[in-house]
């Protein structure tokens, strides 16, 4: 047992090329996984080297064995479950590094090996970026390379082994393009991979509080992008309506569930031209779409309109996905609203917010009517002394209260909250609709983008013969986050705060740049689908292809490169002993219109061609002299030449 | 028996050694008339530190070229003839009771020469061929526990007698492989043998020859020869024609590494002797036979009558790569 454990030190050669293969297959798990599963990771590597570095004995099979059970419950109890990517993938990188310390022959160290490339693969599971493909290429390079490390021991250069790999992946890469061409993309898979519900993404959420959108603020991240057919409309008029809130509770606000609503696209009267465009939304794990102001016509089947004219799909949007949508920025909705409607949207908790009621009240006796206390109330959050800001002060009960009487600082969430409360005070249906707010133009992608930062928070109030009309109190204070938009103002600040305008702005220049990257990425690789794969195959003259046909095409171009790919192989395949000096000696036996005869040595020949006499005996035996100087004696360099020289001055 | 030498007329270095080697053949020749194949082989396989086996019928020479060797080369000379009656004490030597000194002493048999010649090896018993044998294997012998050294350079020429058939122990396959080269000798053609006929007796001719070396000069000449250089190109010849043996459905059973070893160390010997640069495919074309007609078992159908036709089968059959 003892002696079966023992190192020799036969892998020091190959260990740190497999431990660097599995190093690799790590990195992008890393920002997902918790820390001690990375550490346990590299402390096992480094482990396993040290032992082998210094001849010990790999650690008895009851310290492995604990080891994998801890490390098991250590998943289990971070986690609370071992299914799904997040603690899939933990478990696979803990147990891969466990696997190490049990690795004494070549065998194990291929099925680590295995596992590193499984560790790549998973790693697509959770999500695919640009760096994705350079990464999986040079990766799958360390793997390939550490393969052939093991297996051609001493006789291979690390360098030559990396050329190895690198034109093995070279052979594999047409393949690999056809098959990702042509393997039939099916609208649902196969298979579902259950997502990691643990990591959550930033965004928008079902509900509203007052702090919620002031700490996505911050958040660069891409919420989607939109590339318009026409022109991009100006930054007031890019309200991206996400979803529509309807209840409060004295604090929160929440919506509905997502469900289909025939009659919410009727209640839509639109005029002015329509915009089209093409929204590629980022991974929300929501059902929500969103689209400008208010949509009449989109894509995707599974997309479909609910109450309040807020659009979703049957499905949370677990990947990517890119649909087309048709919207018109004038419009009136529900022009009629019934009694039951109106006292719908405009309840309040019974007794919260008291200060807010009274207010609202009285103001609406100064005001007349509906359309100027809406004026009215526009103006005091205009003229009074309120600000906009993205750290406001923490509200306590009656939030709304609070705010509008003492702290007076918020954000647009704040203002949205105050504006329908003060809206509902006096019986005017109002509603909370979250989305987001502008969004910034990549002057290289000629695309917007939309970030987290942008998300916003407005209010649409009913008015007796305007219907639904979206008004915008954050307009009213902070006018500027509505005609520049939350990140260029962010950006600004940024900048003015470090006194770094220039390298910002540089900085921010190759930010877009990578975006536009990106947007192509998305739309060109990522974003190949079904949809896209239909009309590629159209545009190819494949009409209806189905599941079968799609299959036999992609058997037969792979059938057709590797067959490819093998002439190539061999028409550049030279047998190894046809040196230069042989070549050359060819060229005589050419010239000389003779063959030799099977087995026949260049003295023999020399001497059969004396006998014809069509050639100088001088010459014939220079040559024959020179090549066998050449090709079996010491003297190779000056010999070539002379046969060379030889060579070339017969005639 | 070593006997005066000429050297101080031979220039000195590598062309020194060609001179000598230029000179032995010519001597030679002038002995064994129209064979200077043959002669060039048994220079060949003395250099490559091999031993070597003549088969042919008597009359022909055999014994004239092992002595004309040993003459012409400088080394002492001891002939065996081999009977059915010769024990190995009688080629190793035996201790003697010596009664003055009250001790045995070794009286050292004929074994302990440079050049011996083994004549009609396959008369005498197996255990008497099996010492002689196991000398040439091990360039040493034991008795009464005592391991003696073979003198330098120790070089066995072999004959046998192919003809007969009664009371004869023709040696196995595997001590055939002892001697690196089985040579045949031949009839001479017609010129040689008239001037034989007609000449001077040629043992008479043989006493008045002179020795053209010394024993260390040849062992110089050995390693000059085991530096001839072998290419890439040569080795592939090699395996080509080792490979063909093996795989010829005319040769039952194939030569074997040891068999490629000494193919190349007598080719190399060779091409030393034929002054080139390296190891020519000629060169290995002209020791096969030579070296692999007693290694080489044919099949039972072959078309091929000798072992020679065999080889030269083998050789028209593998093109030089």
């Amino acid at each position: 047992m003892t002696r079966a454990r023992g190192t020799d030190g036969s892998l020091l050669a190959s260990l740190p090329w497999t431990l660097a293969a599995l190093i690799i297959a790590l990195v992008p798990h890393v920002p997902f996984l918790p820390v001690w599963i990375s550490g346990a990771f590299l402390g096992c590597a480094a482990w396993r080297y040290i032992i082998e570095k210094r001849r010990r004995t790999l650690p008895s099979s009851w310290l492995r064995a604990a080891l994998a059970l801890f490390c098991f419950l250590g998943v289990l109890f971070t986690y609370s479950s071992i299914s799904g990517v997040g603690p899939g993938s933990a478990l696979l990188a803990i147990m891969a590094a466990l696997k190490l310390l049990e690795t004494r022959k070549r065998r194990d160290q291929f099925v680590l090996l295995f596992l590193s490339i499984f560790l790549v693969m998973s790693s697509l599971l959770r999500e695919q970026y640009l760096w994705s493909l350079p990464y999986m290429v040079v990766s799958l390079l360390v793997i390939m390379s550490a393969w052939l490390r093991m297996s051609a021991g001493e006789s291979q250069s690390p360098r030559q082994s990396f050329a190895t790999a690198g034109r093995l992946l070279m052979y594999a890469a047409p393949l690999a393009i056809v098959m990702w061409v042509f393997f039939p993309r099916i609208a649902t898979p196969f298979w579902t991979v259950p997502i990691d519900t643990s990591q959550a993404t930033s965004g928008i959420s079902d509900t509203m509080s007052p702090g919620d959108i002031s700490s996505l603020s911050m958040s660069n991240e891409v919420a989607f992008r939109v590339s318009f057919d026409d022109a991009i409309p100006e930054p007031r008029e890019r309200y991206w309506r996400g979803l529509v809130l309807i209840r409060f509770n004295g604090r929160t606000w929440t919506g509905r569930d997502p469900g289909i609503s025939p009659g919410a696209l009727e209640q839509i009267e639109v005029t002015g031209e329509p915009i089209d465009y093409e929204v590629t939304l980022e991974p929300t794990r929501q059902q929500w779409v969103f689209a400008l102001d208010v949509p009449t016509q989109w894509s995707l089947s599974e997309i479909f309109m609910g109450p309040d004219q807020q659009l979703a799909r049957n499905v949370p949007f677990e990947q990517r996905v890119a649909y087309r949508i048709t919207s018109f920025t004038n419009y009136k909705i529900s022009a009629e609203l019934s009694n039951l409607y109106r006292s719908w949207y405009s309840s309040l908790p019974e007794g919260s917010n008291p200060r807010t009621a009274e207010l609202a009240r009285q103001m609406r006796s100064d005001a007349g009517s509906d359309s100027a206390y809406v004026e009215s109330v526009l103006q005091k959050l205009n003229r009074e002394e309120y600000f906009y800001t993205l750290d406001p002060p923490p509200l306590g009960s009656d939030p709304v209260d609070r705010f509008l009487f003492d702290t007076k600082r918020g954000f647009c969430e704040h203002y949205a909250s105050a504006f329908a409360v003060m809206m509902r005070s006096v019986g005017i249906p109002a509603r909370i609709v979250l989305g987001y707010q502008g969004g910034e133009i990549n002057p290289l992608g000629g695309h917007l983008i939309v970030r987290q930062s942008d998300a916003h928070a407005w209010t649409e109030v009913w008015l007796d013969g305007l219907g639904w009309y979206r008004v915008d109190p954050t307009a009213a204070v902070a006018p500027e986050r509505i005609d520049i938009g939350a990140s260029d103002a962010a950006f600004e600040a940024f900048g003015r705060a470090w006194g770094l305008t220039a390298p910002s702005r540089l900085l921010h220049r190759a930010k877009l740049a990578w975006d536009a990257l990106d947007a192509k990425w998305n739309e060109l690789v990522l974003g190949y689908g079904p949809d896209a794969q239909n009309s590629f195959m159209k545009w190819l003259g494949m009409n209806n292809p189905t599941w079968r046909k799609m299959m036999l095409t992609l058997i037969a171009l792979v059938g057709g490169l590797v067959m490819l790919i093998s002439v190539v192989l061999m028409l550049r395949y030279r047998p190894p002993l046809k040196d230069n000096a042989a070549l050359l000696y060819q060229q005589f036996v050419k010239k000389t219109g003779l063959e030799p005869h099977t087995g026949e040595t260049a003295l023999v020949f020399a001497a059969r061609i004396a006998k014809t006499g069509q050639f100088p005996e001088q010459t014939v035996d220079e040559i024959t002299e020179a090549y066998l100087d050449a090709r079996y004696g010491r003297n190779n360099a000056a010999a070539f030449e002379r046969l060379r020289t030889a060579v070339r001055a017969m005639a | 028996m070593q006997r005066s030498t000429t050297l101080e007329t031979v220039p000195a270095g590598r062309n020194a050694q060609r001179a000598v080697l230029d000179r032995a053949r010519t001597s030679l020749g002038t002995i064994i008339l129209g064979k200077d194949e043959q002669i060039s082989l048994a220079i060949a396989c003395l250099l490559a530190r091999g031993h070597l086996l003549i088969e042919d019928l008597p009359g022909l020479g055999k014994t004239m070229l092992a002595q004309a060797l040993s003459r012409v080369l400088g080394l002492t000379f001891r002939r065996i003839q081999f009977t059915s009656d010769l024990l190995p004490a009688d080629i190793i030597g035996v201790s003697v009771f010596r009664q003055n000194s009250g001790e045995f002493e070794f009286q050292p048999g004929p074994i302990f020469s440079q050049l011996i010649l083994a004549d009609e090896v396959n008369r005498a018993t197996p255990k008497a061929q099996s010492a002689l044998l196991e000398a040439m294997e091990e360039h040493q012998v034991s008795v009464d526990g005592n391991t003696r050294e073979l003198p330098v350079p120790f070089f066995v020429v072999a004959t046998q007698n192919p003809g007969d058939q009664i009371g004869t122990f023709p040696l196995p396959e595997s001590q055939l492989d002892r001697f690196l080269m089985r040579i045949e000798i031949g009839y001479p053609n017609e010129e040689s043998e008239r001037e034989l006929i007609a000449g001077e007796d040629r043992r008479a001719m043989l006493k008045n020859i002179d020795a053209v070396t010394t024993p260390e000069m040849l062992i110089a000449l050995q390693q000059a020869a085991s530096k001839v250089p072998v290419t890439d190109a040569l080795i592939s010849y090699v395996q080509a024609l080792v490979r063909h043996t093996r795989e010829s459905a005319e040769i039952e059973i194939g030569m074997s590494p040891r068999g490629a070893q000494a193919l190349v160390a007598a080719a190399r010997a060779y091409a030393y002797v034929e002054n080139h640069a390296g190891v020519y495919p000629d060169d290995v074309q002209a020791v096969f036979a030579a070296v692999a007609g007693h290694r080489l078992k044919p099949a039972g159908s072959t078309r091929f009558r000798s072992p020679a036709e065999l080889c030269q089968h083998v050789l028209d059959s593998v093109a030089i790569p």
